[in-house]
């Protein structure tokens, strides 16, 4: 790996992070203009992610996570989609302003994307070996041979047992597991500053889960890569997260330390998604829920968008739209009532 | 101790593999390769495993949507192996069915209405036909529906609610016993919660009995009173939930176990990891002896030879069926209390 590594250090010189910070996300808005109306998918959400860090944005079906990711990574579909207002600062540098020659170079060796789906995601018709190959041809000017010598090397890196005999086998020859390996593979190869990855294990049976976890964690470790983490599921944030961004209607209801997050909530959303979990160590009673439905975001209520779920709601949360603001050291929470919900 | 409402007597499902242009039988595929169980009157019995071990499967062949290779499933002490056409839509009455898919599973051209009040078109002695359209609505109601949307299409309705919808067409008829897929893995984390407490009061007012087929080892344990867990076609442990959970047996389990992440960062590295490495095998191709051997941490020579039968095995407490020559109970969910990590089991 070190020719590798001096090609990145080279290159990278262009963009460095500024106070260790990669991402600054500021006040996006994100809708989607289809026949039946206008879908408001993000609604001002502004977060930033440090260099080392592992930032899980959690949230339903629905609620913008993706979205996000995608419109970070620049591959929203434009129309319908549409960003009305905001910006996405990497390294200081505007993506969003970005002419696309230039941001289309940040796609891989910059900022780089995980999905979930990887036998959608990797093209059927060419082998695996190939497609990580490409990212050197594109973006490195390597030859053929070179680069697949890379694939390789990635291949065993993210453990593909047999690496130098299934380089030429296509996405279908491998198994769920080993086929996000091999998206994880392709994702690393430029060595990116940010990763995301979009409900990485998802599709996934639980064993196979932990082991693509503790690669991901692993290779952040060894890049000191940021991580952000799109998934649903608590129990995967829990083991891996250093912080965690909750949205709910395309907005950010809550940002804080894992730690803090789990011991006390300061959003009534976060505290009924961790109450409605079964447990696995623990025989529970019945599950407590959140009553209702998320809001289809055509119609996002008035006021506070979790306000027709909410156990704690009061007439203000009807009227004005709660902002994220600060209720702790280093957490923040889009509640009015914030304080009782973390305290009480 | 209750009696069996459902017994699973070494059920069986193999489907041929056909290849070439004759279409000749090259293999199977071993889906179900001998499970036994009782299904106990009033109880939850949960069924784990990961995709491809063979537990839907097995769900299709307790209600007989698919004929068993060989084995019987016996319902209140009959066969339902031989039973006639007539006899088993007599027994299907009593044993019902709710699928994973709320969005494949009902017919987008029907409404809730007719989809819920399908059966009483095959049991025209279930219900009047006059009180057809109450009784429907009574459905709606007990599922937590608004029963005025009687006249309502699927998709009109959320995942959750189409899941209500599903489950009220599977009481319709009164079963004893309902068999359900994966019935809220498609749904959201905080739909999932409203959809399992109704599956248990809906337990408790109408005295079902559930087969709670799932992979999500947390709902599973929530709701269950017994719990199987399957590997490639085969139970490797069952038991009560605390047997399972808590003294399990069978590396298998224990490996399942190991791996769900707990949604609770202060047991981080604290936990008693068990790291198995590669893939379920193919279940056309299943390996020798235990069909676990490849992936085990505690694999010897015996196992690649001789298959464990599944039998009451000492757990620290008394004993329950497990399918391990080296059965040995270990409790990988006592989290650690000391600062430093646990070192993972290869």
């Amino acid at each position: 790996m070190t020719t590798q590594e001096t090609t990145v250090s080279t290159h990278r010189s262009e963009y460095q992070p500024i106070d260790g910070r990669l991402l600054d996300v500021q006040d996006l808005y994100v809708e989607f203009h289809t026949r039946d109306g206008v879908a408001r998918a993000i609604n001002g959400v502004s977060f930033t992610l440090n260099q080392g860090e592992s930032l899980a944005i959690i949230g339903e079906s629905g609620s913008g996570k993706s979205v996000t990711a995608q419109a970070i990574m620049g591959i929203l579909d434009m129309p319908p989609a549409k960003i009305p207002g905001g910006h996405i600062y990497y390294c200081g540098q505007d993506l969003l302003s970005m002419p696309e020659d230039k941001r289309r170079k940040t796609r891989g060796p910059e900022v780089s994307m995980i999905f979930q789906d990887a036998l959608s995601s990797l093209n059927p018709v060419f082998p695996v070996g190939w497609q990580i190959a490409e990212m050197f041809r594109k973006h490195r000017d390597m030859n053929k041979s070179d680069a697949l010598a890379q694939a390789i090397r990635l291949m065993e890196r993210v453990q593909i047992p047999a690496a130098r005999e299934r380089v030429k086998a296509y996405p279908h020859q491998f198994s769920g597991g080993m086929r996000q390996r091999i998206m994880i593979a392709m994702a690393i190869s430029l060595d990116p500053a940010v990763l995301i990855a979009d409900e990485p294990t998802t599709a996934l049976d639980v064993t196979v889960q932990a082991q693509i976890m503790s690669l991901l964690q692993e290779l952040q470790q060894e890049r000191q890569m940021g991580l952000i983490l799109i998934t649903h599921d608590l129990g995967v944030v829990a083991d891996v997260a250093d912080r965690i961004a909750v949205m709910y209607a395309g907005r950010l209801v809550e940002t804080a330390d894992v730690f803090d997050a789990y011991a006390a909530p300061a959003h009534p959303y976060t505290k009924g998604l961790i109450d409605s979990l079964p447990r696995l160590d623990q025989k529970g009673q019945t599950l407590r829920t959140i009553s209702g439905l998320p809001p289809n975001l055509m119609h996002i209520p008035p006021g506070c968008a979790f306000n027709p779920r909410c156990y704690r709601a009061a007439e203000v949360c009807r009227r004005d739209v709660p902002q994220l603001r600060e209720v702790g050291i280093g957490r923040h929470a889009a509640c009015h009532f914030a304080e009782e919900v973390l305290h009480g | 101790m209750a009696e069996p409402i459902l017994t699973a007597e070494n059920l069986v499902k193999y489907y041929p593999i056909r290849k070439g242009v004759l279409r000749t039988v090259q293999g199977q595929v071993k889906a179900v390769d001998g499970v036994s169980f009782d299904l106990l009157r009033g109880e939850t019995l949960g069924i784990v495993g990961e995709s491809g071990c063979g537990k839907s499967t097995l769900g299709r062949l307790l209600m007989r949507l698919e004929k068993p290779t060989s084995g019987r499933v016996l319902f209140e002490g009959e066969d339902m192996s031989n039973s006639s056409a007539r006899a088993l839509r007599r027994l299907r009455r009593d044993i019902q069915i709710v699928f994973q898919d709320p969005y494949t599973s009902l017919n987008p051209r029907m409404t809730v209405g007719d989809i819920v009040g399908e059966p009483f078109e095959i049991h025209p002695d279930a219900v009047p036909r006059g009180g057809r359209r109450k009784r429907v609505q009574e459905l709606l109601d007990l599922v937590g529906l608004n029963p005025e949307h009687i006249n309502r299409f699927p998709h009109q309705f959320s995942g959750g609610q189409r899941q209500r919808i599903g489950i009220a067409r599977g009481i319709a008829l009164n079963p004893k016993v309902l068999i359900c897929d994966e019935p809220v893995s498609a749904l959201d984390v905080s739909v999932q919660a409203q959809v399992v407490n109704l599956m248990e009061k809906l337990q408790d007012e109408l005295g079902l009995s559930y087969v709670f087929i799932a992979h999500d080892l947390s709902v599973v344990r929530h709701i269950s009173d017994r719990v199987g867990v399957m590997y490639l076609g085969k139970l490797a442990e069952i038991g009560t939930e605390d047997e399972v959970y808590e003294h399990s047996t069978h590396p298998y389990t224990q490996a399942l176990l190991s791996a769900v992440p707990v949604p609770d960062p202060t047991v981080r590295g604290k936990r008693d990891q068990i790291v198995l490495v590669g893939d379920v095998p193919s279940p056309a191709n299943p390996p020798t002896g235990c069909r676990f051997h490849t992936r085990c941490w505690k694999v010897q020579e015996k196992c690649s030879v001789e298959e464990p039968q599944l039998l009451v095995r000492p757990d620290g407490l008394g004993g329950h069926e497990s399918a391990c020559h080296f059965a040995e109970p270990r409790n990988v969910l006592a989290f650690g209390a000391g600062d430093e990590p646990l070192q993972p089991t290869v």
